[in-house]
């Protein structure tokens, strides 16, 4: 994107050029001038950087705040029936059922909704990245298995799968692979990361194919680069934009596999604070039409979040996308 | 103009409608969410209940009157959760036994499934009358009802042999059986037991419409042991099918063949051989969706004075969520419910004058407790126990269960109703409005070993981590929490393991789990001995299918076979007290349960027990009669009708 050269018509009625101040962009600063028009990724990112806040000391702040560790349980906050109280001037989102309070647990359970999406999209990023790479570069009976092990992954019913696996782990004092895998996070992130990672594999392998037939690649090659110096000098550098992208848009889908998970009591712990937890509180318990708190507090913010991480993605990969229209 | 930037593809104005979008979610959501509870806030959530003592439950329910007919549908939670795939030999789950007992077997004595102490009395079942014991004690003779037969495809009258073959299949080792200690005071029985012999010498049939029981020592409660499922007649040319093998195992559950007024739907045409029998489509399975029993043909009423089987079929539905199964009972769509009310649904019916009627609380004979396994540390040692006593807020755990309508406090081992009213005052471990007490439970944790330092709290690092099995359902996830606070202050922090089945886990021993909130026991019964032989019988620790999860009189040589480790060697015994207990006779007995009682609470204290529940049934507004029945501590299915 250059500007058209400036020009004057002489008395002859020549045109002569003059000299021409051309203004060179880096694709880092065309990256970030595409993105500061975008007010909703900005504002996402700003949404974003306060969720991460809220993760990191929301939870001992707000019990700091009001008094309530996350795990006390309040006899005042039921009623004689045992149904969770409301909102009030102490206990600003209610409580939950057994009379913890709501805003505590809904501050650590952005703690706990935001590490396990970041981390099982970091794990699922990694191993993605990995496969897509050596299957797109290397081709042949590599990429025929890789690739075909992706689909399969990507056909079973991923719930499923991990309603199964997170069971087993969880019998046994010791849990699954001679304790390797405790129920709980670890279970939650090792599962998420397993049904993950072959969506990013495909399309890291699709461009690792595309970009493996570049000059610069050939170039690299002739000059007797070896596999490993043009994977990691020629062709990982031109994979990070999409990286950056996807894996905005990965950590609210692996968010909201969690809070699946844990709506489903196959999630963190009931004592843990998680977004999905504390919304399935709402159906097992059939509280939904007599303590809305539980469901709004907790819902609200795992649609935030979710948005958020969508709508920066969303901008991201138009920033980075120069025939995106603005 | 706002078309042809639309056109072109506007981002600003497409991201400002995103945003639009979005937030007109977040405002619809919370809108609805507002909306929903705005019924709660018009019925005010401060409502408070009266305390109802036990007898105010009459168990029984009337709207209009009953007629032949009609289906009865049965919403139950979660799973069936069978502790033998419904095999009656080794059946030990209270529910199934409802359904053995109304609608599908006819064991030897029976009850007349009423509610109260009436539901208690023992009747004649299929044999004619409840006998009276000869020879000083050591001898029961029981004459059977003619005209009593078995549902296809057996097709034939039930006869003495056919008892007999239940009780040997019961003693056998191979055959699963889950209860058979109650019956060892049968000459011969551990013969059989230990694989010695493969019939019960001291069970004759002089004819098929007679069997005797010779017995070693005089045993008070015999006739009531021979009320038990698993002594209810088995076709040997059926039953023969699935025994002798660990694999078989439960196995016969699938095709039980009736000998009361119901049995499963598919079975049907003559018995030929093992391998034309086939599952019957009413039973999906310990695992399936559903059980569905209809009439048995070969039943004849005049046979049978306490059932009055209005009913045409019974469909037992799993449903995994507890809300969705009162909101179909409530709709119609179910006619009753195997699961536990919310505290929600509780105080719906409680606050209503038109749905309370349909809400029936009953005395329960049972009590639900915490478990602690005297094996795994920190529980290994009696101050740790007994600090955990004095902490848990059981009234915060009876508020878990709806408050006092669903039960009221435990403070001991074995309901007082059972001890006719004895120990109703007796509270080791009293705290303040039943709160629990951190001054009383930490005076206990200074005297423990794990408490080095005096601290009140334990310091030690077997205190951290110790896992705690629980269950999905909504109460213990409800507890749960409840229970982590109260131990955490303490010093002891549980890791807590929500498990879909928690049973199963706390059943093996080898598995090793130091605590559970999932325990609860009803009596097997009318006499504490069901308590006690069952839950803190040494003797009877096995390795899968246990139920003395507190290992209660575990040795070092059993532990090794049931694969529990931990301290094991020095584990408090009670076996001596219960085998005294089980000979005395009269109030005697009561005396001496109670003692036992005592000394369970305070010299081995392996439980917290924190509620006996009453068992509280909704019934949908088809129902027409509704009874509770006191023996199997359920729905007397045989005398409920509904609508046609």
């Amino acid at each position: 994107m250059t500007n058209p050269p400036d020009f004057e018509v002489t008395a002859g009625g020549a045109i002569a050029l003059q000299s021409i101040a051309v203004a060179r962009k880096t694709p880092r600063r065309l990256f970030w001038e595409r993105l500061r028009q975008d007010k909703a990724a900005l504002g996402s990112a700003v949404a974003i950087v306060l969720l991460v806040l809220i993760a990191i000391a929301g939870g001992p702040l707000s019990q700091w705040v009001t008094g309530h560790p996350q795990s006390q349980t309040y006899d005042s906050m039921t009623d004689a029936y045992g149904v969770p109280l409301g909102p009030n001037s102490h206990f600003w989102f209610g409580a939950d059922s057994s009379g913890r309070d709501l805003f505590v647990l809904t501050m650590y359970g952005a703690r706990t909704s935001l590490f396990v999406g970041v981390v099982a999209s970091g794990f699922a990023m990694l191993i993605g990245l990995v496969v897509g790479l050596t299957a797109g570069f290397f081709g042949g009976i590599v990429d025929t298995v890789l690739s075909r092990l992706g689909d399969i992954l990507l056909a079973v019913p991923q719930i499923l799968i991990a309603v199964g696996i997170v069971a087993a782990c969880g019998v046994s004092k010791s849990g699954c692979l001679h304790g390797l895998l405790q129920p709980g996070l670890t279970v939650v992130i090792v599962v998420i990361t397993l049904f993950s990672w072959s969506y990013i594999a495909r399309i890291v392998r699709g461009y690792t194919l595309s970009l493996r037939e570049k000059e610069f690649v050939e170039s690299a090659r002739a000059a007797g680069a070896s596999n490993f110096r043009i994977l990691w000098q020629e062709i990982l550098p031109n994979l990070m934009g999409p990286l950056i992208v996807y894996s905005t848009l990965l950590i609210p889908t692996n968010i909201l596999f969690e809070a699946a998970l844990s709506y489903l009591g196959l999630g963190v712990p009931v004592t843990e604070a998680s977004w999905g937890s504390l919304l399935s509180q709402v159906s097992s318990s059939g509280l939904y039409n007599v303590a809305w708190w539980l469901m709004l507090f907790p819902g609200m913010f795992l649609i935030i979040t979710t948005l958020a991480f969508n709508l920066l993605g969303d901008g991201l990969r138009d920033a980075f996308d120069v025939r995106s229209e603005r | 103009m706002l078309a042809k930037t639309l056109q072109k593809g506007d981002y600003r104005v497409r991201k400002i409608l995103r945003f639009a979008l979005a937030a007109g979610l977040v405002a619809a959501f919370v809108v609805f969410a507002a909306g929903c509870g705005s019924k709660k806030s018009s019925n005010g959530s401060t409502t408070t209940t009266s305390n109802s003592s036990n007898s105010a439950y009459p168990g029984t329910y009337a709207n209009g009157s009953s007629a032949k007919g009609g289906t009865y549908t049965i919403g139950w939670e979660a799973s069936f959760g069978f502790t033998d795939n419904f095999d009656p030999t080794g059946e030990y789950l209270g529910n199934a036994w409802g359904l053995y007992s109304n609608l599908m077997l006819r064991a030897l004595v029976g009850y007349k499934h009423l509610p109260g102490a009436a539901g208690n009395d023992l009747v004649g079942d299929l044999a004619t009358a409840v006998p009276t014991p000869t020879d000083n004690g050591l001898t029961y003779t029981y004459k059977l009802r003619s005209g009593v037969k078995y549902a296809p495809p057996v097709n034939r009258a039930v006869t003495s042999q056919d008892v007999a073959y239940a009780m040997n299949r019961l003693a056998s080792p191979n055959d699963g059986g889950e209860y058979p200690f109650y019956y060892t005071v049968i000459k011969g029985w551990d013969a059989v037991a230990s694989g010695k012999a493969t019939t019960v010498s001291g069970i004759s049939t002089p004819d098929s419409s007679t069997i005797v029981f010779h017995l070693t020592a005089p045993t008070g409660d015999f006739n009531r042991r021979m009320s038990m499922p698993a002594t209810a007649p088995i076709p040997p040319e059926v039953g023969k099918c699935f025994e002798g093998s660990k694999s078989a195992n439960g196995a016969y559950g699938r095709d039980v063949i009736s000998s009361g007024p119901y049995m499963f739907q598919g079975a049907s045409g003559k018995f030929t051989s093992c391998a034309a029998l086939k599952p019957f489509s009413g039973y999906a399975g310990a695992n399936g969706s559903h059980i569905i029993l209809v009439r048995n043909p070969n039943y004849d009423q005049s046979t049978d004075p306490y059932r009055k089987n209005y009913v045409d079929t019974f469909k037992f539905v799993v449903n995994s969520n507890a809300d969705d199964i009162f909101a179909k009972v409530q709709a119609g769509q179910y006619d009753d419910e195997v699961s536990a009310p919310t505290p929600k649904t509780i105080e719906q019916y409680a606050t209503s004058s038109t749905l309370k009627p349909r809400m029936i609380p009953n005395v329960g004979d049972r009590t639900n407790y915490i478990t602690m396994n005297l094996t795994q540390p920190p529980f290994d040692d009696l101050h740790v126990r007994k600090a955990m006593n004095y902490i848990i807020n059981k009234a915060a755990l009876q508020k878990a269960w709806g408050g006092p309508i669903p039960g009221s406090i435990a403070t001991h081992v074995v309901p007082p109703v059972l001890y006719n009213g004895g120990l109703s005052e007796y509270d080791p471990y009293a705290t303040p409005t039943e709160s629990g007490s951190v001054a009383k439970a930490a005076a206990e944790m200074k005297q423990s070993k794990y408490d080095p330092g005096h601290t009140g709290k334990c310091t030690a690092s077997v205190c951290k981590n110790v896992v705690m099995i629980s269950d999905v359902r909504s109460v213990d996830k409800t507890m749960a929490p409840i229970i982590e606070n109260d131990a955490a202050e303490i010093g002891i922090h549980l890791t807590i393991r929500s498990v879909n089945g928690a049973y199963p886990v706390i059943q093996k021993p080898g598995n090793n789990i130091p605590i559970s909130d999932r325990s609860s026991w009803g009596k097997d019964y009318a006499d504490p001995y069901t308590f006690f032989a069952e839950l803190f019988d040494g003797g009877a620790i096995i390795k899968e299918g246990n139920t003395n999860y507190s290992l209660v009189g575990i040795t070092p040589a059993m532990a090794k076979t049931v694969g529990a480790t931990g301290t094991v060697t020095n584990v408090p015994t009670v076996d001596p007290d219960i085998n005294a207990c089980a000979k005395a006779l009269g109030q005697a007995r009561i005396t001496c349960w109670e003692n036992l009682d005592k000394k369970l609470m305070t010299s081995v204290v392996p439980w917290v027990p924190y509620l006996w529940p009453n068992n509280v049934f909704i019934v949908g507004p088809q129902v027409t009669h509704w009874n509770y029945d006191q023996f199997t501590d359920g729905p007397a299915y045989s005398s409920v009708s509904v609508k046609q």
